[in-house]
């Protein structure tokens, strides 16, 4: 009978383990899908908590570069000056929270890169708004060689093609005259994974080199020429421990990472802008590139590569939200454009002390008047 | 009494009931999931290659060339399947990545778990036969990010400078073994760190099989003169031989399913068949997880549908290898059937 009583409880318990799960499941995937149907009033009736005209949730996921943003600085700040906005980011990659927002599974999806004149057919009423500037540097293990080696577009196109195959290539020594080269074979590095790092670094190849732009061109992932001494590699991580543990290799690093790929024992590369000019990626050179930026659409959709001007760096780009035009309620509409604005203010969400320890850089006064316009045609 | 009796069976026998039918219920549910899971599964890779089996043909076992085509250009039709221009998936380098991959660490680790099991099941006794089984498994518990690090860290740096010119040298006259030693990333990283995470899975379970021999069997045979040799040879492992070949098997689904080790420590080839022991690699589960994020901004879903036939084949990849162990170990006429469990 003990036993018996035993048994009875066992399945009871399983019975109600498996009611338990299934009902959190039900009730997560609420919350973060459809967070917007939350009513004013609602959650706070229900929690018992007092005065707010209500609390509601926006979710975010997509870009790893975005993330670190998000998850210490603009949720942590934003929740102070909005404590009944609820906020959650996730670090997916970029073509995931593209996906997950054009689908509607979250508020926010972060891209490194803009969304594709297909997708925007596909999934139209998509905005795609800049939020701040990031930027890139090719990166490079020469041992015993001091400064910053030369390099353009045309002979990075030609390493990653497999065309200058060593060091001492004259194309390089073209560039870099009076510098002493070993004649290793070059070991390019490029990203495995999907990655916003890979589209801006062919798009620079795609500016430098016609042939790479016509057989390779531009995306988070290209079908790389098969060359048996180059390296994939996963995520900056990756190709920082892949860079700095394999001598006479070479790679592109997102800017965030400059100072842990530096502490490696990596160099890293001047750039051939637009004006001929062999720049360093700088906060001024940076800025003087994010200046020189004219004719944004007023989608926002636009690439940054090669801009104009002397001391401009070749390698920048808008690091963008994506966003659904039409919102299923006014209260996620009137909170998603909140949040925005708030986060594309120079004196708020874009300020130095948010973007800084992320090495990014605030939007530019015009570019802010048009992500400002792009925000105010959120509709409930 | 009776009555009294009667009554106190009757409420046992409901209660028992709803217990009973509760076990049912519960038991039914649990035993049918793993089947409908795997169909489940299995009927969405399907599905979702269907696309590109019309696109590619049977040219995606065949061709080395994997690309996305322009995501941010025009689509083409073609086969009566929308594309963007310039794609095609050709998965031949994957297919091939998985296969040596896989078959470099059974190389490596087939004769290491076993000798391995020998001393576990027969040579050290006590404490110390306590420890180094802990130690085996501990071995198989270490995640295989931790085990990708170590590789890109210690593993690569070192088969760069020091194992691959050596091997080269050694054996540098057999063809596969000559050639550019590259970065260290490639064939021979990827076998090391999946025959490290593979020797716990054979050992562990040669082990158990070796302890199944009885005991008068082996004394017999070192009673007619045998060496330990001998006995392992001519009666341990003829006897467990079934066991083995199933062990091995499993050990084989692991390597070729793998994928954050080898992501981590293969050289990600792309376009281009390895020429040499060195060369770069990719497998077919690495490349799923690398690409899915891009693949998922093709606006044509095509990028998705071909990582999903790459997923079928690993599929029935790795469940042709779980049937052949099968057909090798099935009963054989004349031969009696042995009482190896497993």
């Amino acid at each position: 009978m003990i036993l018996h009583h035993t048994k009875w409880f066992a399945g009871a318990a399983v019975l109600t383990a498996l009611l338990a799960v299934s009902g959190c499941g039900t009730g997560n995937s609420t919350n973060n899908a459809t967070n917007a149907s939350a009513q004013p009033g609602q959650n706070a009736t229900a929690s018992g908590a007092a005065k707010t005209a209500g609390s509601i949730s926006l979710t975010e996921t997509g870009s790893s570069l975005l993330y670190p943003l998000f998850n210490t600085e603009w949720i942590p700040a934003y929740h102070k000056v909005q404590p009944n906005v609820q906020m959650t980011a996730a670090s997916t990659g970029s073509g995931t929270g593209i996906s997950d927002a054009t689908a509607g599974t979250v508020d926010i999806g972060a891209s490194d890169a803009y969304m594709a004149d297909a997708q925007m057919a596909q999934t139209p009423g998509m905005l795609n708004i800049p939020v701040a500037i990031s930027a890139q540097q090719v990166m490079y293990n020469l041992p015993g060689l001091k400064g910053h080696l030369h390099l353009n577009g045309a002979v990075l196109a030609q390493i990653y093609e497999g065309k200058v195959t060593y060091w001492d290539d004259k194309a390089i020594r073209a560039l870099n005259p009076g510098i002493s080269l070993p004649h290793q074979l070059i070991k390019p590095v490029y990203r495995s994974d999907g990655s916003g790092d890979t589209f801006l670094f062919t798009q620079y190849l795609s500016h430098g080199s016609a042939s790479w732009s016509q057989q390779y061109g531009y995306g988070t992932s290209i079908s790389w020429p098969g060359l048996s001494s180059a390296i994939g590699a996963k995520g900056n991580d990756g190709v920082v421990a892949a860079l700095s543990k394999t001598k006479y290799a070479i790679g592109y690093v997102g800017i965030s990472w400059l100072d842990k790929a530096v502490q490696a024992g990596l160099h890293y590369a001047a750039l051939q802008n637009r004006a001929g000019q062999f720049v360093l990626p700088t906060t001024q050179n940076i800025q003087a590139a994010a200046a020189a930026v004219k004719q944004v659409p007023s989608d926002e959709r636009v690439s940054l590569i090669d801009e104009p001007g002397a001391s401009s760096y070749p390698i920048i780009n808008f690091e963008y939200l994506i966003v659904k035009k039409t919102q299923p309620s006014t209260t996620t509409a009137h909170a998603l454009q909140a949040f925005l604005k708030w986060a594309i203010d120079p004196g708020k969400g874009n300020a130095a002390s948010y973007l800084t320890p992320v090495h990014f850089l605030p939007l530019p006064a015009d570019i802010y008047t048009k992500s400002q316009a792009q925000i105010a045609q959120i509709t409930g | 009494m009776e009555v009294v009796g009667a009554q106190y069976m009757r409420n046992v026998s409901r209660t028992a009931k709803v217990a009973d039918y509760v076990f049912r219920v519960v038991a039914g549910f649990c035993a049918s999931s793993p089947a409908i899971f795997l169909l489940l599964i299995a009927g969405i890779v399907v599905y979702q290659s269907i696309p590109v089996m019309h696109f590619m043909g049977w040219s995606f076992l065949t061709h080395t060339r994997w690309d996305l085509g322009n995501l941010y250009g025009a689509m083409v039709k073609k086969n009566g399947v929308t594309a963007p221009v310039g794609a095609s998936y050709g998965g031949l380098v994957f297919i091939v990545g998985t296969l040596l991959s896989s078959a470099i660490a059974l190389v490596i680790a087939v004769p290491i778990a076993i000798l391995t099991a020998v001393i576990l099941a027969y040579r050290v006794r006590g404490a110390i036969a306590w420890i180094l089984s802990i130690l085996v498994e501990l071995l198989a518990g270490i995640p295989s990010v931790v085990i990708g690090l170590w590789g890109i860290l210690v593993l690569v740096p070192w088969i760069s400078a020091h194992l691959a010119p050596f091997l080269r040298h050694v054996l540098g006259c057999i063809p596969f073994f000559g050639g550019q030693v590259g970065s260290g990333y490639g064939l021979l990283a990827s076998g090391i760190v999946l025959a490290m995470m593979i020797v716990p899975i054979i050992t562990a379970t040669a082990r158990d099989l070796l302890l199944q021999v009885p005991l008068l069997a082996r004394e017999g045979g070192l009673g007619v003169g045998m060496t330990t040799w001998e006995v392992v040879r001519y009666i341990s492992l003829p006897y467990v031989r079934d066991g083995l070949v199933g062990a091995i098997a499993l050990g084989w689904g692991r390597a070729m399913g793998e994928t954050m080790a080898v992501l981590m420590v293969s050289g990600n080839a792309m376009n281009i068949l390895p020429s040499n022991l060195y060369s770069p690699i990719s497998t077919m589960a690495a490349f799923i997880a690398d690409q899915l994020d891009s693949a998922q901004t093709d606006a044509s879903g095509m990028a998705v549908h071909a990582l999903s036939e790459l997923a079928l084949v690993l599929l029935v990849i790795t469940l042709a290898t779980n049937l052949l162990a099968r057909w090798l170990v099935r009963p054989r006429h004349g031969r009696r059937k042995e009482g190896v469990a497993k």
